[in-house]
This record gives C-alpha cells, sequence and structure tokens, in this order.
C-alpha cells in the first residue's frame, strides 16, 4: 500500500557536491559551470529551487514559462541522443523532474499543496472530509435535495423542479469556490511578505496552518460541486 | 554511420522520408512501383516468401487466406480486445494464441509487432536502394493517443526490423512539425489527423524563442480505432445488403469475393470526394448488381463517424483551456480528411478554413525525418515538447485507480511512490499500473503488474519508493529502491500485453536465419553503388580528348564491358556485378594508364616551369 512522504527539509543541498566528470565543485546547478556536463539532481531539491525560485505563492506567469522553455530547450533528452548512457539518464531524470515541476507549480492551488507538502503541513492526497461549520446548515440542505431527487428518479416525482433547485445550490457553491480561491490568494500574499519581511517561524507557521484551513475546505466544497453535478448529469 | 530517416507506419499506408542536405526540405523516398505509398500490407507465399506492399496487395484479392491489412489496428492490443474488430475484419488470429495475437498467414503465425517489422524492413529497403547505403536508425510516428503497450509495440516492430528507434514522434505533432517548417507559423494550432485506423487530435502551442522554435503540446485526445476503415466497413454494409437484395447472394466476410468488392468501395470512397455520385457493380451467380451512391447518400452514412471524431476535439479543448475561437490555425493530416464533409465539419467548428496545402498522406513522414535530421545531427532548430495521452495510475485498495501522472502532461514525465507492508513479515508488495481516465482498475488499461521484494519484518516498517516515469517516446520505465537499505531493487515487470524481451530475443534469433539473405541485399546494394561509380568515370573519361590514344578495338571492349555492366546491374545477383565492375577495370586499365601518365607528367612539368 503507498503511504505518505516524510517531511524533507529544505536544506544546502549543494555542498560538498562535485561534478562527476572534472571533479570541480558543483552548484547544485543543472550544468557544471566549468565542463559543462549535465549533473545529476541534488537529493531534496525542490521544485522552487530547480526554477531557481524562492518559496514564495505569485509568480509571474510568463517569466514562468520562458523560464520552462529555456530549461526543456537545455535539458531534453533530444539533446542527449548521442551522449553516454549516464548522461541519457541525467537528462531523463532532469528533464521529468522539470516537467514535474511546471506542471505542479503552474497551478496556483497544486503550488499551495506543493509547498504545504514540502514543508510538512500535508500529507499527499489526504484532505480532510468534514463539512466546514460555517456551511453546516447549506451541505444539510444540499443533501437532502439529493435524496429528494433520487427518490423522484425512481418513483417519479417532480425531477424538473428539485433539479432547477439543485443547479441554484450548485452555482452558489460555485460561487463559495470563487471567494475560497481569493481568500488563498490574499493569504498566499500574506506569505510572500512574511518571506520578505523575514518573519519568525511563530508566524510563518500560522499562515501555513491558515492555507491548510482554507485548502480543505476547499477541496469540500469542490467534491460537493462535482457530486451534484455527475447527479444532475445523471437526472 | 549511414543515413536516419523518418517513417510513418500507418494502418493503411506508410511512407519513408528523410533530411534533404541540399533543399534543407524533407522529401519523400519512392518505392519500386513509383509511388511514396507503400501499402501497410504483408502476405506470405507458397514458399515462406514475404511481399509487402503493392506486391501484396495485389494478393489480398487472390490469396486473402496469406495476407493480412490494417495490421496497426492489433498492436499492443489482446486477444480479449479485439473481439469486436474480428466480426469486420478478417483478421485470422489464432486460437491457440492464449492472450499475445498471433496471426495466421498460410502455415505460419505472426505476433502483429512481427508484421509491422516486415512492413518497416520494406520501406528500410526503399531507402537503402535510393541512398545505396544502409539504414540503421529511424524515429517511427505512432498516433497521440496510442497507449504504452501499443508504443511499446511500435518500439518492438523497429527493433524486429534492425532498426534503431531514436525516438517515438507522435503523429499530429510530426505533422505540426512539416507544417510550421513550410508556413513559419506562430500560436495556437489544432491538428485534426484522421487516418484509416485512427483518429488524433492535438492542441498546440508554437513559440519563438532567443534559440529556436518550441511546439509545445498542451492536451491531446482521440480513438486509436476510428478511422477510415469505419467508414469503408460502414459502405461495406450497405454494399452486402445491396447485393443480398439484388442477387440474393449472401458474402463470405473472408472469401476473396469480398475483398474485390472492398477494393472498388474504397474506389467509390475517393471518387466521392470530388464526383456527386458513384457506382460499383457486383457480379455473382451469372448476375451483375449495380450499386450506386450519391454524395448525400455517402454524407448521410458516415456523419455518425464523423461526428465521433468531435467529442475528442472537445476534450482536448477543454484539457488546453481553450475555446475553438482561440485557435489560430488548424491542420488537416491524414487521407480521410479528404472528404469534403470532413472539412466542413471542422471548418465549421472551429470557425475558419482548415489548412491543408500540404499533402495530408505524406505530412506525417516528412515531420518524421525533420525530427530525425535533429536528433541524429544535433543541430537543434526546433523542440518538441509532447504530451502523455493518458493518466497514468496504480491499484489501490478496492480496486480504485490513484493517479500518479495526469493526462496532458509533458513528457518526460515522473512520479515516486513509497510503498509499504500491510501484514507482519510480508515478503512481497504487488503493484499493479494502468493507463486511462476511468476510477476503477477494472475500466483502465493494465499495463504491467510487478512485486516489490521486501525482507520480513513488523507491518508498515519496509519503505520501498517506486519511480514511474514515463519517457520521451511515452513508455513507462520503472525503478525501485529500498529507503531503509539504500539499495536499488530490479524489477521484472510483466507486460500485460505484448512482446516480453525474451521473445523478442527469440523472434531476433530465428530472423538470424534470414541474416544470409539481408546480407544478400547489403552487398547488392554495395555492388550497384560501386558500379555507379565506375560507369560514371568511365563514361567522362572516355570522351576525354586523351582517350584517342586507345587503339578501335579497345574502345569497342570499354562499350561492350560498361554495357555487360549495365545490365548485371539491372539483376539481383551481386556476384556477377561484382565480375562485371572487375571486367570493366581490366579493359579500362590502358585508357587509365594513358590519363595517370599525361596528369603525371603535366604535374612535373608544371614543377619544372616554377622551377625554372
Amino acid at each position: 500500500m503507498p503511504i505518505a512522504r516524510q517531511r524533507e527539509d529544505r536544506a544546502e543541498h549543494a555542498e560538498g557536491l562535485k561534478c562527476w566528470a572534472c571533479k570541480a565543485p558543483a552548484s547544485g546547478s543543472h550544468f557544471c559551470g566549468v565542463c559543462g556536463k549535465i549533473q545529476p539532481l541534488p537529493p531534496g531539491m525542490d521544485y522552487f529551487e530547480f526554477f531557481g525560485l524562492p518559496q514564495k505563492l505569485s509568480m509571474d506567469a510568463g517569466s514562468f514559462e520562458g523560464q520552462f522553455h529555456k530549461l526543456s530547450w537545455k535539458l531534453h533528452p533530444d539533446n542527449f541522443v548521442r551522449a553516454t548512457e549516464f548522461e541519457r539518464n541525467l537528462s531523463l531524470e532532469r528533464s521529468s523532474e522539470l516537467n514535474d515541476a511546471y506542471r505542479t507549480l503552474k497551478d496556483p492551488i497544486a503550488r499551495v499543496e506543493y509547498l504545504l507538502l514540502k514543508l510538512g503541513l500535508r500529507k499527499e492526497g489526504t484532505s480532510k472530509q468534514q463539512a466546514p461549520p460555517e456551511l453546516l446548515e447549506e451541505v444539510f440542505e444540499l443533501n437532502e435535495s439529493l435524496d429528494e431527487l433520487r427518490d423522484a428518479r425512481s418513483a417519479g416525482g417532480d425531477v424538473a423542479g428539485l433539479r432547477g433547485r439543485l443547479e441554484a445550490a450548485a452555482a452558489n457553491f460555485q460561487q463559495k469556490l470563487g471567494d475560497v480561491d481569493a481568500e488563498l490568494a490574499a493569504v498566499g500574499k500574506e506569505w510572500d511578505a512574511a518571506l520578505d519581511a523575514r518573519a519568525d517561524d511563530a508566524k510563518k507557521q500560522a499562515l501555513l496552518a491558515r492555507m491548510n484551513e482554507v485548502l480543505n475546505r476547499r477541496s469540500y466544497i469542490r467534491n460537493l460541486v462535482a457530486g451534484v453535478q455527475k447527479e444532475l448529469a445523471e437526472a | 554511420m549511414g543515413r536516419v530517416v523518418g517513417i510513418d507506419l500507418g494502418t493503411t499506408f506508410s511512407l519513408i522520408a528523410y533530411m534533404d542536405a541540399q533543399t534543407g526540405a524533407p522529401k519523400c523516398i519512392e518505392g519500386p512501383h513509383g509511388s511514396a505509398l507503400c501499402p501497410s500490407i504483408v502476405s506470405v507465399d507458397a514458399d515462406g516468401k514475404i511481399l509487402v506492399g503493392e506486391p501484396a496487395r495485389l494478393r489480398l484479392l487472390t490469396q486473402p487466406d496469406r495476407t493480412i491489412y490494417s495490421v496497426k489496428r492489433l498492436m499492443g492490443r489482446g486477444v480479449a480486445d479485439i473481439q469486436s474488430e474480428l466480426a469486420i475484419f478478417p483478421f485470422r488470429v489464432d486460437d491457440a494464441s492464449g492472450d499475445t495475437i498471433r496471426v495466421r498467414l498460410g502455415d505460419k503465425l505472426f505476433t502483429p509487432p512481427e508484421v509491422s517489422a516486415h512492413i518497416l524492413r520494406e520501406l528500410k529497403t526503399w531507402a537503402e536502394n535510393y541512398f545505396k547505403e544502409p539504414v540503421e536508425r529511424a524515429v517511427i510516428t505512432v498516433p497521440a493517443y496510442f497507449n504504452d503497450a501499443q508504443r511499446q509495440a511500435t518500439k518492438d516492430a523497429g527493433r524486429l526490423a534492425g532498426l534503431e528507434v531514436l525516438r517515438l514522434v507522435n503523429e499530429p505533432t510530426a505533422a505540426a512539425l512539416a507544417y510550421g517548417l513550410h508556413k513559419q507559423k506562430r500560436g495556437r494550432v489544432a491538428v485534426y489527423d484522421f487516418g484509416g485506423g485512427t483518429f488524433d487530435i492535438s492542441i498546440l502551442k508554437l513559440i519563438s524563442t532567443d534559440e529556436g522554435e518550441i511546439y509545445q503540446v498542451l492536451a491531446t485526445n482521440g480513438d486509436t480505432h476510428l478511422g477510415g476503415d469505419d467508414i469503408d466497413n460502414a459502405m461495406m454494409g450497405i454494399a452486402r445488403a445491396g447485393i443480398q437484395k439484388a442477387l440474393g447472394v449472401e458474402l463470405d466476410s473472408r472469401g476473396e469475393a469480398i475483398q474485390g468488392l472492398r477494393k472498388d468501395l474504397i474506389r467509390a470512397k475517393h471518387d466521392l470526394s470530388t464526383a456527386e455520385k458513384a457506382e460499383v457493380k457486383f457480379a455473382a451467380a451469372g448476375k451483375t448488381a449495380a450499386l450506386e451512391f450519391t454524395r448525400a447518400d455517402f454524407e448521410d452514412l458516415i456523419r455518425p463517424i464523423v461526428a465521433r471524431t468531435m467529442q475528442p476535439v472537445k476534450l482536448a479543448l477543454a484539457d488546453a483551456k481553450l475555446t475553438p475561437a482561440e485557435i489560430d490555425e488548424v491542420v488537416l493530416v491524414g487521407g480521410s480528411t479528404r472528404i469534403p464533409l470532413v472539412r466542413k465539419t471542422v471548418g465549421d467548428y472551429f470557425g475558419r478554413a482548415p489548412h491543408c496545402e500540404l499533402d495530408p498522406d505524406q505530412v506525417v513522414a516528412l515531420g518524421a525525418a525533420v525530427q530525425a535530421d535533429i536528433l541524429e545531427t544535433g543541430v537543434k532548430t526546433m523542440l518538441l515538447l509532447d504530451v502523455t495521452p493518458l493518466s497514468l495510475g496504480i491499484e489501490t485498495m478496492g480496486g480504485v485507480v490513484a493517479k500518479i501522472i495526469p493526462r496532458n502532461s509533458t513528457i518526460p514525465a515522473s512520479a515516486q511512490e513509497l510503498f509499504t507492508t500491510g501484514v507482519e513479515n510480508q515478503t512481497g508488495i504487488d503493484v499493479h499500473v494502468l493507463q486511462g481516465e476511468r476510477e476503477l482498475a477494472k475500466d483502465c488499461r493494465s499495463l504491467a503488474r510487478f512485486q516489490l521484494k521486501v525482507p520480513p519484518g513488523p507491518a508498515g516498517l519496509a519503505r520501498i519508493e517506486v519511480k514511474f516515469l514515463i519517457d520521451a517516446n511515452g513508455i513507462l520505465q520503472v525503478a525501485a529502491r529500498d529507503m531503509r537499505a539504500g539499495t536499488e531493487q530490479t524489477i521484472e515487470v510483466q507486460p500485460s500485453y505484448g512482446l516480453s524481451d525474451t521473445e523478442i530475443e527469440r523472434i531476433l534469433e530465428e530472423s538470424i536465419d534470414h541474416a544470409e539473405e539481408d546480407l544478400a541485399e547489403r552487398q547488392l546494394i554495395e555492388a550497384r553503388t560501386e558500379a555507379d561509380t565506375i560507369l560514371l568515370a568511365t563514361g567522362k573519361t572516355s570522351g576525354d580528348p586523351r582517350a584517342q590514344e586507345l587503339s578501335g578495338e579497345e574502345r569497342a571492349s570499354i562499350r561492350e564491358s560498361a554495357a555487360q555492366l549495365r545490365a548485371a546491374m539491372a539483376g539481383t545477383d551481386y556476384k556477377l556485378i561484382r565480375k562485371r565492375i572487375d571486367e570493366l577495370n581490366e579493359v579500362t586499365m590502358h585508357l587509365a594508364e594513358i590519363l595517370m601518365n599525361s596528369t603525371l607528367a603535366a604535374a612535373v612539368q608544371g614543377k619544372r616551369l616554377e622551377d625554372v
């Protein structure tokens, strides 16, 4: 059975590393500064570091894409077709890491999830499935409507009327999803500011905990909307 | 070093192309029948000799039980997968195959990669005859929506044909590459590729960077069993009903008559792209039935098939987060896009006239040649960033699939998973890898199963990290590492479909029986090349004024020997060609001496003059 990964501390991974080819001291970058050979990934290097970015949550999409294309051009296996097997494998390792990092960081939600995962606040593939207290009443109503819809479908009732009610509820939750995204973006900005201000650990931990809470709420609402849409599609 | 080529291994036709160094443009190579299209048909004659392409197509009518077409439909599939196709296609799948498909051609059995290898080998020969040197490396194209097993089967076919497969490239991406080169296009491009047996849609972004052009695939979708074949089969249904009604004859679906009818229907289909109606005549039991198809009938018949292509188009756009209006260019690829209804449907959906300037049959092979050239020369002017068409997942408790690499991820892509034991002293952890979008393992495509070995111990103590990596060919690689012991673990991955490495080795060993034949072929190519060189030199020197020193007798015997060499070159006996080359060398000896001496004399004289 798969289990969650352990927390890995972001550290100075490059310390003591040497280029495999020319033995010059390596800085952890993609290529050796002296002989230009592609280098293995330092253990524990995270996606932000791979792109040479700070662990911030707001990023400029255009320059991120540009950096992705630049790195793709250099690291892609196309460049290593005639290289040794060792270098071909390094290219495969680096370019797959590049694409994994690109896929994760370009999506604002996946970016937050990844940060929390790396900082040990979240486990892979887990999210609390408890209804957030402030939504309890609405969720209760929604579930009742869903039950009625199922009954109406099997026993023959006012499917059309229920459908209208459910569609309205789904739209309402969709709206809430937008609110949650805005909230997440706002906490993200606070996090970036805290990094800039070299805030203390307590403050940073508090922000991370808030982000985690917002993410859980988000995932709950998103599942709810998806569930309703599925029922509506079947009705 | 030999040459490198791009190959489009198609359902109906296959093509081979290369990058012409002189023009800087890719070019298709024609076969002995004067066409660049090699019918993807293989036939085995009574002596066990293999015929490919045009000769095999002729035998489709006379020897249908020894001939196979559309084998691409069987690549990377299991016997259970193809039951519905067996009703429509005259594949003779051997019953004793187990789950591995083996088709019977005469008294021999072949796996689909072996049949495809014969097509590749034929194309390789075309290219070797053209270049007069060996061809050993190739880029081969596959439908973008091919899964891991189908890709692996294609790669195996290349290996069996004696080709090092530098890369598998997705067909629509290759087409985009050829078009980009042709038109210097920018922006967002939709490639609609409707071929003989497969349908693909790819949405790409063409980006100019300081280093060069990047072709980034944003999303891809498709159906690996939807193509012109389906249109033929729909026409066949109507025709058989018509024949039954007119002549009272029920056609045997595997007989010879039906292959003749099929050929005529395909011609009618082609005609209907330009004509308003087409007629097919069918004779049986002394009577003839005339079946007429009008353009309107035909369009009504194929409308549901064309409609089936639009669902993947919508899904690909949704994944790329784009609307039809946001697409800057639409490119049509594949023979089925010659059908006016297809062009109209695609044009209407995107609200713009699609591009079809390049030959839709050739464009994929041309793009493959461009990519082959980049990989071979290392001179990179452009970069393809492709995606994996299907999500990769592993089976978890309750048969549910946990997705670990989502579809449309740029490749190479990877995912790490940490596994542990659930019970005490468990010695192995079973891992089941799947591909597909459905939630349950039973609804996804099984790719491989393997077992991770763990030392006995308390439950949950083991830490085995498995790295799943999809390489630039879209093929899965798996590596495992015991995190506690710090050791790499080799995994015996049992592919769910297709050939194991051992089987490939066995087939390759068996093919050493044919190596003698191949060697003869290579020697023939080399002998012809040498003959060309010597004939060219003889022709040049015979016209030299100094050749007048030869006697009339000598000149006649040179002419005679040259003619005999030309005659030998037309044949396939390389030993005879060598013999004639030696003879020509002998009779031109005196001529060579004369030329050599006078050149030498001139050179020496030149020196003296300088000295003076």
